[in-house]
C-alpha cells in the first residue's frame, strides 16, 4: 500500500520512528521518506500523533527510538546549536501561528532573518518584509501587533515568517483549523502557491479532508501511531477500509456511537433529582 | 480501597516517585542555570544582543526605581520609630543613626529591595515567558534555529544581575534619608551627632557587602523566574501557579543566599581586620 520513493528523491527520511510519553506509545515504528518538491499531507483523527510526528521532523521533539535524516544527514542526534543550522532550512507554521505578541508583524517576519543573516541595510530588510507579506496578501500590516489580527491573518503572517529565510521544507501544523471555509481555502491556495513559486517541499498535518485532497500530492493516514494508508486522493476515495471511509465522510464509528448511548436520565447522582 | 491503592500505589512507590521527580527537577533546574550562565556570558560579547539587554534593563531596572525607593524610605522610617524608644531608654538615642544606617546598608536595604524585585520583576518575567511557552512562542524561537535561552533568558539575566546592585543603592539612599527625616526633624535628635556617629559606625565594607549581595540576588531572581516561565504547565492556571512558585522560590533563595553571604563576608572581614589596623 505504501508508495515507493525513488532513491535520491527523498529530502527527509524517518526510520523506525517511535515516540513514547511514559507508557503511552504515540508513534509506533514509523518509516517514511518525504519526496523533494512535493506536498505530503498527513491526516488522522485528533490525538493520533500527527503533531508529534511533524515536531519530530524539525527535532522539536526527540524520538524514543528510530532515526531522522535530512539530506541523508542524521539530525535527531545533533545538539541544539547544530540543529539551529538545519532548522534554518525549514519553516514551521504552528497551529495558532505562534507569532511573538511583543513584536510587530514587521519585527516578527524579520526575526529569523536577523538571527541567521548579517543584513543591516534597512531598505533591504523593508523590501524583504514587504515581499513576504505581499505573497500572503498582508502587505500594509507591517506595524500591527498580532493581538490586532484575526485568526486567518495571524496564520498568513506566520506563513510569511516561515518562508522568510526561503526554506527548502515547510511544515504546516493544522493550517486550516479554526478558520471558516473561505479563510481555510485562502490558506490552501497559499500553500499551493508557495509550493509552486518557491518549489519547496511541504509537509502538512491536517484533519481537513477538503484541504488534503486539494493540496496533497501524497496523503498518509495515521491511526493508533502507525501508518494506516499511504497514497493519493484516489487511493483514499477507493479505499474499502471502514476507518478510512468513516474519516473521509466524517461519520462516527459504531463503537464511538455506542459510547454515546448513555442517556442523561441514566446518570443519577445521589441526592440530586 | 484496593482500587484506590492500585491507582495511587503504595506509600513506598509514592515516596520513590516523588524522589525521582525531585531529583529530575533538580537536574533540569541546574542544567537550565548552567546553560543560562554560559549563554549570558557569551551574550556579553555579542553586540547583536545589546539592544535586547537595553530593553530588559529599561523594563527591569529603570521602571523598578520608584518601588525600590519607596521600599527603602519606609524601611528607614520604620526602623527609626521602632528603635528610638529602646535607645532613648538607655540614653544613647544619638546612636540611632548607626543602627538605622548599618541595618539598611547591610541587610534590610538589599534584602527588601530584592524581595520587592522578586515580586515586580520576577512575576512579570515568569508570566511573560510562561505565556510564551503555552502559546508555543518559545517553541517557535527554537523552530527558527535560535536558542531560546540565548534570546530570551540571557538578556533578562544580564539585566537583573547588573541592575539589582544599582537598585539596592537607591534603596539604601532612600533608607538613610527616611531614617534621617524621622530621627532628626521628628524625634529631635541632634543632626551633627546623628551623622558623625553614623559615619564612624558604618564602614565602606558594610556598604560594599550590601551592594555586592545584589549580584547574587539579581541572578537568583532571573534564574528562578525564567526557569518557572519555561517549565510552566498549560493554561491560565499553569501560568498563575508558575508565577506564585517563582515568587516563593525567589524569596526563599534570596534569604538562603543572604545567610550564606553573611557567613562568607564575615569570614572575609575577620581575615582582613588585622591588615586594616596596620593600615
Amino acid at each position: 500500500m505504501q508508495e515507493q520513493v525513488k532513491n535520491g528523491d527523498g529530502i527527509i527520511e524517518l526510520k523506525g520512528l517511535t515516540k513514547r510519553f511514559g507508557e503511552i506509545v504515540v508513534l509506533n515504528d514509523i518509516s517514511l521518506t518525504f519526496e523533494k518538491g512535493k506536498t505530503t499531507v498527513i491526516i488522522g483523527p485528533s490525538g493520533c500523533g500527527k503533531t508529534v510526528l511533524i515536531k519530530h521532523i524539525i527535532v522539536l521533539l526527540r524520538p524514543s527510538s528510530g532515526e531522522i535524516y535530512f539530506h541523508n544527514q542524521r539530525i535527531d542526534n545533533l545538539d541544539e546549536r547544530e540543529l539551529g543550522k538545519v532548522r534554518a532550512q525549514m519553516g514551521f507554521l504552528f497551529q495558532g501561528g505562534a507569532l511573538f505578541d511583543s513584536l510587530t508583524v514587521y519585527e516578527n517576519i524579520l526575526f529569523p532573518v536577523k538571527q541567521h543573516t548579517q543584513t543591516k541595510d534597512t531598505r533591504k530588510l523593508d523590501e524583504i518584509v514587504k515581499m513576504k507579506l505581499a505573497m500572503v496578501g498582508m502587505d500594509g500590516f507591517q506595524n500591527y501587533y498580532p493581538a490586532r489580527l484575526s485568526g486567518g491573518q495571524k496564520k498568513r503572517v506566520a506563513l510569511a515568517r516561515a518562508v522568510a529565510l526561503n526554506p527548502e521544507v515547510i511544515l504546516y501544523d493544522e493550517p486550516t483549523t479554526g478558520l471558516d471555509p473561505i479563510r481555510a481555502d485562502i490558506i490552501n491556495e497559499l500553500i499551493l502557491k508557495t509550493q509552486k513559486e518557491l518549489g519547496v517541499t511541504s509537509i502538512v498535518v491536517t484533519h481537513d479532508m477538503n484541504s488534503a485532497y486539494k493540496i496533497g500530492d501524497r496523503i498518509i493516514m495515521l491511526h493508533n501511531g502507525k501508518i494506516l494508508i499511504d497514497g493519493n486522493a484516489e487511493t483514499f476515495k477507493n479505499s474499502t477500509l471502514p476507518i478510512v471511509q468513516g474519516f473521509i465522510r466524517g461519520k462516527v464509528s459504531e463503537k464511538d456511537l455506542k459510547s454515546l448511548q448513555v442517556s442523561f436520565e441514566d446518570i443519577k447522582i445521589d441526592g440530586i433529582q | 480501597m484496593a482500587e484506590l491503592k492500585q491507582q495511587k500505589g503504595s506509600m513506598v512507590e509514592q515516596l520513590g516517585g516523588a524522589t525521582v521527580r525531585m531529583v529530575g527537577n533538580c537536574g533540569r533546574f541546574s542544567r537550565f542555570q548552567a546553560d543560562s550562565l554560559v549563554a549570558s556570558f557569551a551574550a556579553c560579547f555579542r553586540p547583536a544582543t545589546y539592544p535586547l539587554i537595553w530593553n530588559q534593563m529599561l523594563a527591569i531596572g529603570v521602571r523598578s526605581v520608584p518601588v525600590v525607593m519607596i521600599t527603602g524610605a519606609f524601611v528607614g522610617m520604620v526602623l527609626a520609630i521602632q528603635a528610638y524608644d529602646q535607645l532613648a531608654g538607655l540614653g544613647i538615642e544619638e546612636h540611632l543613626g548607626v543602627l538605622i544606617n548599618l541595618s539598611v546598608v547591610k541587610e534590610l536595604g538589599p534584602v527588601l529591595a530584592a524581595v520587592m524585585l522578586a515580586g515586580r520583576v520576577g512575576g512579570a518575567l515568569t508570566a511573560e515567558l510562561g505565556t510564551m511557552n503555552v502559546t508555543e512562542q518559545i517553541l517557535a524561537v527554537r523552530s527558527m534555529g535560535t536558542d531560546p535561552i540565548r534570546y530570551l533568558v540571557a538578556p533578562r539575566l544580564i539585566a537583573c544581575l547588573f541592575l539589582t546592585p544599582f537598585l539596592i543603592i537607591y534603596a539604601d539612599f532612600l533608607g538613610m534619608i527616611g531614617g534621617y527625616l524621622i530621627s532628626v526633624p521628628y524625634l529631635g535628635i541632634n543632626s551633627r551627632a546623628y551623622w558623625s556617629l553614623s559615619a564612624a559606625g558604618v564602614e565602606m565594607f558594610d556598604i560594599t557587602v550590601g551592594i555586592a549581595k545584589g549580584f547574587f540576588f539579581g541572578a537568583a531572581i532571573a534564574g528562578v523566574s525564567c526557569y518557572k516561565g519555561f517549565h510552566c504547565k498549560e493554561g491560565a492556571q499553569g501560568v498563575g501557579e508558575a508565577c506564585t512558585e517563582a515568587f516563593v522560590g525567589s524569596f526563599i533563595i534570596i534569604l538562603a543566599i543572604d545567610f550564606v553571604l553573611v557567613v562568607v563576608f564575615k569570614a572575609i572581614y575577620a581575615s582582613i581586620w588585622p591588615i586594616k589596623i596596620l593600615l
